[in-house]
C-alpha cells in the first residue's frame, strides 16, 4: 500500500488523537468537512469534539490553542494554508515565543503549515514562512521533506512542549509517496545527509531536497558527486552535520524555496563562512525563488522557483569557481 | 442598594472590592513616586480613576478556579483577583525574584498557571487566550461553572485581535466576561476619532453576546454589573460585554500629563475612590475610621513590599540561561 | 548618617534629559519620603521627581533653568538608619543588590556524539549512507598567511603544514583550472615521506622568505663587460687597497643620483623616489646571504668607503650587525666574482628594485691599434637585475654604461 506525504500527516494526527486526550485540532474546515487538504478526514467523526472548525479568525484562532495549551491541552492548529498564518503574526511571534522565556510556562502548540507552491496557487496560496518563524526566538520551525518525516516530525512536534510551526509542503502532499510508513525517524534537530558526494554540499529543506536530487542527478552524468544535505528543522539548525559535509567536499550551495532576502539560505551560509570559512574551496553560493511575489501562471511559477536545472547551472558554476 | 437587604457574602465582597481599591490607589501612588524618583525604569502604567471597575471584576472572580487577563489599568483588579504585592514591587523594580525575573516588567507580569496570563503589548490579544484557557478545560470535562475574563480598553476595541476574540468566544459560548474600560482617551486619541459607534455596547448585539453597561465611578452599581455579569456567565450564558465608563485620573503613563483631556471634562469627572468612601459610610459598611484603618493598613503594606523588593538582588546577566525555548534538553 | 540621591528619573521613553524648572525645598528642610523636591520640565511634560526615603537635605548639585541628563544625581538626603530599613533603599556608596555572582552560564552545543550522518529509514529517498572522509586533517585553523591564490580551505591546510605556495611548486593541480587541491597536497606530502630530510636554519628561512617576496615581481637582467685595468692600477697604488666591490659600488651610487626614478618603487599608480643613496653590499656568511649597507654612498669616496665596509664585513661575519646598518638600502651590490663565477643573474631584495652583480675578471688578449698587437686586458661582466615594472632595459643599460664609464676613472671615485 503505497502512502502519501498528505496520508503521513492524516495518519500522524489520528494516532495522535488516538494516544493523548489533550489533543485537538482547531482550524477552518477541518470538522466535518475535513480540511482543505483533506489531512483531518473523518477525524471529526472519529473524535467528536476534538476536531473543531474555527470562524476565520487567525489570529483569534492562535490565540485560543496558545491558552489551551496553557491549560494542559496539544493542540493542532491548522492554518489553511501558511499564507494566511500572517494574520496570526501577533500571537505566534508574540504571545507563544516570548511566553516561556517571560513566564516559565512553556506553550506545547503545533501549528500546521501548508506552505509552498504548486502551479496555479499564485502569491497568496504559495508561500514559505519558515524563515520568518525562525527569526524569533521562542520558536521551533520543521520542514519535513519525507513520508517519513511528514508522520515523525508531527508526532514529535505535537509532544514537544514548546511551540513548533511545522511547515509541510503542499507539492508533496499527493506527489510523494513510500510503500509503507516507517516510524523510527531522526529527532527534531537533526539534520540528514540524503547523498553522499565528494564535489559540493547542498544543504536545504522540505520540496527542494527532492529538486536537489534531481539535479545531483544531473550533475552525475558529468561525474560530479553532489551531496545532498536535508536540515529537516531548519530551527533548531544542525551545524554539525552541515559543516561535516562542507569539510568533505569544500563547497556550498545554500538552497531554499523561499524569497531570497535573508531566510535560512542565508543563516546557512552565514553559519559555514563564520564557522567554516577555512573549509571551503569557493565562495558559497545561495540559491531561492525569485524576489517577487509567487507568480500565478505554471509557467511563471515553474521558473520563480529553484528547478533542477537552475540548481544544476548554480552548482556547475560554484564547482568552476 | 441602600434600601436593599445585602446577604453577609455580598457584604464580604464590598469590603474586599474596597479594600482592593485602596490598597491598588496606595500602591500606584507609590510607583509613581518610585517613578520620578528614577528608581523605575521603562514606565509606570496606572489605573486612577478605574478602581471600581476594575476590583469589582477581581471580587467577582474567584482565584484557583476563574481565569483572567488584566491589562494595562488593572492593579485593583489584580489585587482583588488575589495577586501578591511583591509580585507587583518586584516586577516593576526589576528584581530576579519577581514571577518575570527582570524578563520582563511593570504591568507585562503574570502566572498563566494560577489563572492569570501575562499580557503583551498588543491590544486585543488576550481575549482568544482566555477563550483557549476556557475551551481547554470544557474539553476535559474539567470547566464546570468556571469562567475567565478579560479586560480592554476603548482603543482596544478597534483591533482585529478584539474582533477575531470575541466573535470566537461568542461562536464557542465561552464563559468569558469582556470588560471594556471606556476612558475616552486611547492614550491622546478621543473616542470620536476610535469609533463611530454611538455606543460600544451596541456591539453586544453584532456579536450576539449580552451586554451591561455600567457608570464606572460608582463602585457598588460596578460590583452588582459584574456580579450579574460572572453568575449569567457561569449559568452558560455565554460572553458577557460590560462596557464601564470612567475618566483615567492620570496620563497614559507616568512621563504623560495628559494635556489632551480637557479641563471641563476633568471637572465634571468623579474619582470613584472618593464615591466609595461615600458608598461605604452611606450605607453602613465601613465607618470613616475603618476607612482609614484600611488606608493606613494599605500604606503599611505597600511601604513592607516596596522595602522588601528594594533590597533583593536585580538578576545578573551571566545567571540567565538565556534559554526562549524549555526543551532544550532534548535539542540543544 | 547614611546618604541617599535625589536622581533625575526617565520620564518618558525617549527622554534623555529634563530641565529643573525650580526647587520646592531647601538645604536643611526636612521631607518626607515620596515628597516631590524638584519640578522638571521635559519636551512632553513638566512634574516633580521624588524622594526614596524621608530625612534632611543636604544639598542640592544642580542649578534651576540648566538641564540635567537622566540618572544625574540631583542632591542628596541625609537620612536616618531607621528611614532606610523602612524603604529598602540603598545608600550612596554602598553596593546595590544583584544575583550573588555566579558561574558563567555557557550553553554550547555538545559536538560530541553527533555523528555526521544519521541512521534514518525512509522510503522515498535512499536509506542511510556511510560517508568516508575524503580528505585528512580537517578542520584546520584558519590562517592568513601566503602569497599566491590558493582557496581559503588549502591555505588553512598549508598554515596547519607551515607551507608556502612555494614549498609545492612540485605539486601539479587535479582541480577545477587546473588548481591544486587538498587532496594533491597530501598525496604529494605522502610521496616525499620517506625521503632524507633535515631542518633548515633560521638564516636559510630569512633567505628564502626574502627571496619569495622579490619573486612576485617581473625581474628581469641585462649584462656587458668592462675593462678593469684602471680600476685595479688605481687600486693597488692605495695603501689599504679597496676592494673591487667598493668601486662599483661607488660608480653605482653616483650613477643613481643620476637618474633616481631607475631606484624608485612603483606603488600604485606612483613612482616613490629613494631618500638616499644608500647601498648595501651582499656578504657571504655561513648558510646564508646578509647584506650591510652603506649610508650615502654618494658622497663618501672609497678610501672612505673602504673603512666603513671593512668593518661591517667584520661584523657581518661575526653576527654582530647592528640594526642600523641591516636597515633597508635602495638597491645591493653583489660580487659573485669572488666564488669565481663569471656571471650570474642576481635576485634585489623584495624592498629593492636593483640589484648590481660583478662577475670575476678576466684575463683577455684584445687587439691594439696602437700597437698592432694582442694586449692583455682584464674585463669583468658586470649585470643589473631590475623589476621591469620600473625600469626598462634600455634604461638599465644606460645605468650600466654609466657605471662602466665611471670606472674608467678611479681617481674620481
Amino acid at each position: 500500500m503505497a502512502l502519501t506525504y498528505i496520508e503521513a500527516i492524516h495518519t500522524a494526527q489520528r494516532e495522535l488523537l488516538e494516544e493523548s486526550a489533550d489533543v485537538f485540532i482547531y482550524g477552518q474546515d477541518v470538522g466535518a468537512f475535513g480540511g482543505a487538504f483533506k489531512a483531518t478526514e473523518g477525524l471529526a467523526e472519529a473524535f467528536p469534539g476534538r476536531v473543531i472548525d474555527a470562524p476565520i479568525s487567525e489570529d483569534a484562532m492562535a490565540g485560543m490553542v496558545i491558552g489551551a495549551a496553557v491549560e494542559g491541552a496539544r493542540p493542532i492548529l491548522e492554518m489553511q494554508f501558511a499564507d494566511f498564518s500572517s494574520v496570526a503574526f501577533n500571537q505566534i511571534v508574540n504571545q507563544a515565543a516570548t511566553h516561556y522565556y517571560r513566564t516559565g510556562v512553556q506553550v506545547p502548540i503545533t501549528v500546521r503549515l501548508p506552505s509552498g507552491g504548486t502551479p496555479g496557487s499564485g502569491p497568496f496560496h504559495s508561500q514559505t514562512m519558515e524563515s520568518i518563524y525562525a527569526h524569533y526566538p521562542g520558536l521551533i520551525v520543521v520542514t519535513p521533506a519525507t513520508v517519513a518525516d511528514a508522520y515523525g516530525m508531527l508526532k514529535e512536534a505535537v509532544m514537544m512542549d514548546d511551540p513548533v510551526m511545522y511547515c509541510e509542503h503542499k507539492f508533496l502532499y499527493r506527489w510523494l509517496r513510500a510503500d509503507e510508513l516507517k516510524k523510527n525517524s531522526l529527532p527534531i534537530g537533526q539534520a540528514r545527509i540524503v547523498r553522499p558526494g565528494k564535489d559540493a554540499t547542498v544543504v536545504t529543506y522540505s520540496a527542494m531536497v527532492h529538486e536537489a536530487v534531481k539535479a545531483a542527478e544531473m550533475l552525475k552524468e558529468d561525474g560530479w558527486e553532489i551531496e545532498v544535505v536535508d536540515l529537516r528543522s531548519v530551527k533548531p539548525i544542525d551545524i554539525d552535520t552541515i559543516m561535516a559535509s562542507i569539510s568533505r567536499t569544500g563547497r556550498l550551495l545554500a538552497l531554499g524555496e523561499g524569497f531570497p532576502w535573508g531566510g535560512v539560505t542565508a543563516e546557512v551560509v552565514s553559519l559555514v563562512v563564520a564557522e567554516g570559512f577555512h573549509l571551503l574551496d569557493a565562495a558559497p553560493m545561495r540559491l531561492n525563488s525569485k524576489d517577487t511575489p509567487v507568480p500565478y501562471h505554471p509557467d511563471l511559477w515553474a521558473a520563480h522557483r529553484p528547478t533542477p536545472e537552475s540548481i544544476s547551472v548554480s552548482l556547475k558554476h560554484l564547482l568552476r569557481l | 442598594m441602600a434600601d436593599e437587604k445585602v446577604s453577609p457574602d455580598a457584604l464580604a465582597k464590598i469590603h474586599h472590592g474596597f479594600r482592593a481599591m485602596i490598597l491598588s490607589r496606595t500602591l500606584e501612588n507609590k510607583l509613581s513616586s518610585l517613578y520620578k524618583a528614577g528608581k523605575i525604569v521603562g514606565g509606570v502604567y496606572l489605573g486612577k480613576g478605574q478602581e471600581a471597575i476594575s476590583a469589582s471584576l477581581g471580587t467577582v472572580l474567584i482565584k484557583g478556579k476563574d481565569v483572567y487577563a488584566p491589562l494595562i489599568r488593572d492593579q485593583a483588579g489584580r489585587t482583588a483577583f488575589g495577586e501578591d504585592l511583591l509580585d507587583v514591587t518586584r516586577t516593576y523594580l526589576g528584581k530576579v525574584t519577581g514571577p518575570m525575573k527582570g524578563r520582563d516588567g511593570n504591568v507585562h507580569r503574570g502566572r498563566p498557571k494560577e489563572g492569570m496570563p501575562a499580557m503583551i503589548s498588543h491590544l486585543g490579544a488576550s481575549l482568544s487566550y482566555i477563550a483557549g484557557m476556557l475551551f481547554a478545560r470544557r474539553l476535559r470535562g474539567e470547566l464546570n461553572d468556571a469562567i475567565g475574563a478579560a479586560t480592554f480598553g476603548d482603543g482596544a476595541t478597534s483591533t482585529g485581535a478584539f474582533h477575531e476574540g470575541l466573535n470566537l468566544a461568542a461562536v464557542e459560548n465561552l464563559p468569558i466576561i469582556v470588560l471594556v474600560v471606556n476612558n475616552s482617551f486611547a492614550y491622546s486619541t478621543p473616542n470620536d476619532r476610535q469609533f463611530s459607534c454611538d455606543n460600544l455596547i451596541s456591539r453586544a448585539e453584532g456579536y450576539g453576546v449580552t451586554g451591561h453597561e455600567v457608570d464606572g465611578t460608582d463602585f457598588l452599581a460596578c460590583m452588582d454589573v459584574m456580579t450579574q455579569a460572572a453568575e449569567s456567565a457561569r449559568a452558560g450564558n455565554g460572553p458577557q460585554l460590560i462596557v464601564a465608563n470612567a475618566l483615567r485620573l492620570c496620563g497614559h503613563g507616568e512621563h504623560d500629563d495628559a494635556k489632551y483631556i480637557p479641563a471641563e471634562l476633568r471637572a465634571q469627572s468623579r474619582d470613584c475612590i472618593e464615591v466609595a468612601e461615600s458608598q461605604m459610610q452611606e450605607n453602613g459598611f465601613l465607618s470613616s475610621e475603618e476607612i482609614a484603618n484600611i488606608k493606613q493598613e494599605s500604606k503599611v503594606q505597600v511601604t513592607e513590599a516596596v522595602a522588601i523588593a528594594q533590597r533583593e538582588p536585580t538578576p545578573d546577566p551571566r545567571k540567565d540561561d538565556w534559554q526562549a525555548l524549555g526543551m532544550k534538553n532534548t535539542i540543544l | 548618617m547614611p546618604k541617599v540621591a535625589i536622581t533625575m528619573p526617565q520620564l518618558g521613553e525617549s527622554i534623555a534629559e529634563a530641565i529643573i524648572v525650580k526647587f520646592l525645598v531647601k538645604p536643611g528642610d526636612t521631607i518626607e519620603v515620596d515628597q516631590e523636591v524638584i519640578e522638571v520640565e521635559t519636551n512632553k511634560a513638566t512634574m516633580g521627581v521624588t524622594t526614596l526615603c524621608g530625612g534632611v537635605l543636604s544639598q542640592f548639585h544642580v542649578e534651576e533653568g540648566t538641564s540635567y541628563a537622566v540618572g544625574t544625581q540631583l542632591g542628596i538626603i541625609e537620612a536616618t538608619e531607621e528611614e532606610i530599613q523602612a524603604t529598602g533603599v540603598t545608600p550612596i556608596g554602598q553596593k546595590a543588590n544583584t544575583e550573588e555572582e555566579g558561574e558563567l552560564i555557557e550553553k554550547t552545543l555538545s559536538h560530541g556524539d553527533n555523528p555526521a550522518v544519521k541512521q534514518d529509514s525512509q522510503m522515498d529517498l535512499p536509506d542511510a549512507i556511510t560517508i568516508e572522509p575524503s580528505v585528512n586533517g580537517l578542520p584546520v585553523p584558519v590562517g592568513t598567511k601566503g602569497a599566491n591564490y590558493i582557496s581559503p580551505r588549502m591555505r588553512a591546510r598549508m598554515d596547519d603544514l607551515g607551507l608556502r605556495a612555494a614549498d609545492i611548486s612540485a605539486v601539479s593541480g587535479s582541480g577545477a583550472g587546473g588548481r591544486v587541491t587538498i587532496e594533491d597536497l597530501e598525496a604529494f606530502l605522502l610521496s616525499i615521506e620517506d625521503w632524507p630530510k633535515s631542518k633548515a636554519s633560521p638564516m636559510r628561512l630569512a633567505v628564502a622568505d626574502a627571496m619569495r617576496r622579490s619573486w612576485t615581481r617581473p625581474l628581469a637582467t641585462v649584462g656587458m663587460p668592462v675593462v678593469l685595468d684602471k680600476v685595479l692600477n688605481h687600486r693597488r697604488k692605495q695603501l689599504p687597497k679597496p676592494g673591487l666591490t667598493l668601486y662599483v659600488l661607488r660608480a653605482f651610487a653616483l650613477a643613481l643620483k643620476g637618474d633616481p626614478a631607475s631606484a624608485g618603487y612603483l606603488i600604485g599608480e606612483n613612482i616613490v623616489y629613494p631618500r638616499a643613496f644608500d647601498i648595501g653590499v651582499a656578504v657571504q656568511v655561513e648558510d646564508g646571504v646578509v647584506v650591510p649597507v652603506i649610508r650615502d654612498a654618494d658622497t663618501k669616496t672609497v678610501p672612505q668607503l673602504s673603512e666603513e665596509y671593512a668593518e661591517l664585513v667584520d661584523k657581518a661575519r661575526g653576527r654582530r650587525l647592528g640594526k642600523e646598518t641591516l636597515e633597508k638600502g635602495i638597491a645591493t651590490v653583489t660580487n659573485f666574482g669572488t666564488f669565481g663565477l663569471v656571471s650570474g643573474n642576481p635576485i634585489p631584495l623584495p624592498n629593492e628594485t636593483l640589484i648590481l652583480g660583478l662577475g670575476a675578471g678576466v684575463k683577455k688578449p684584445v687587439w691594439s691599434e696602437e700597437t698592432n698587437t694582442f694586449i692583455p686586458v682584464t674585463t669583468c661582466e658586470l649585470v643589473i637585475t631590475f623589476d621591469h615594472r620600473v625600469v626598462d632595459g634600455g634604461g638599465a643599460g644606460m645605468l650600466l654604461q654609466k657605471v662602466r664609464d665611471l670606472l674608467q676613472k678611479p681617481e674620481l671615485l
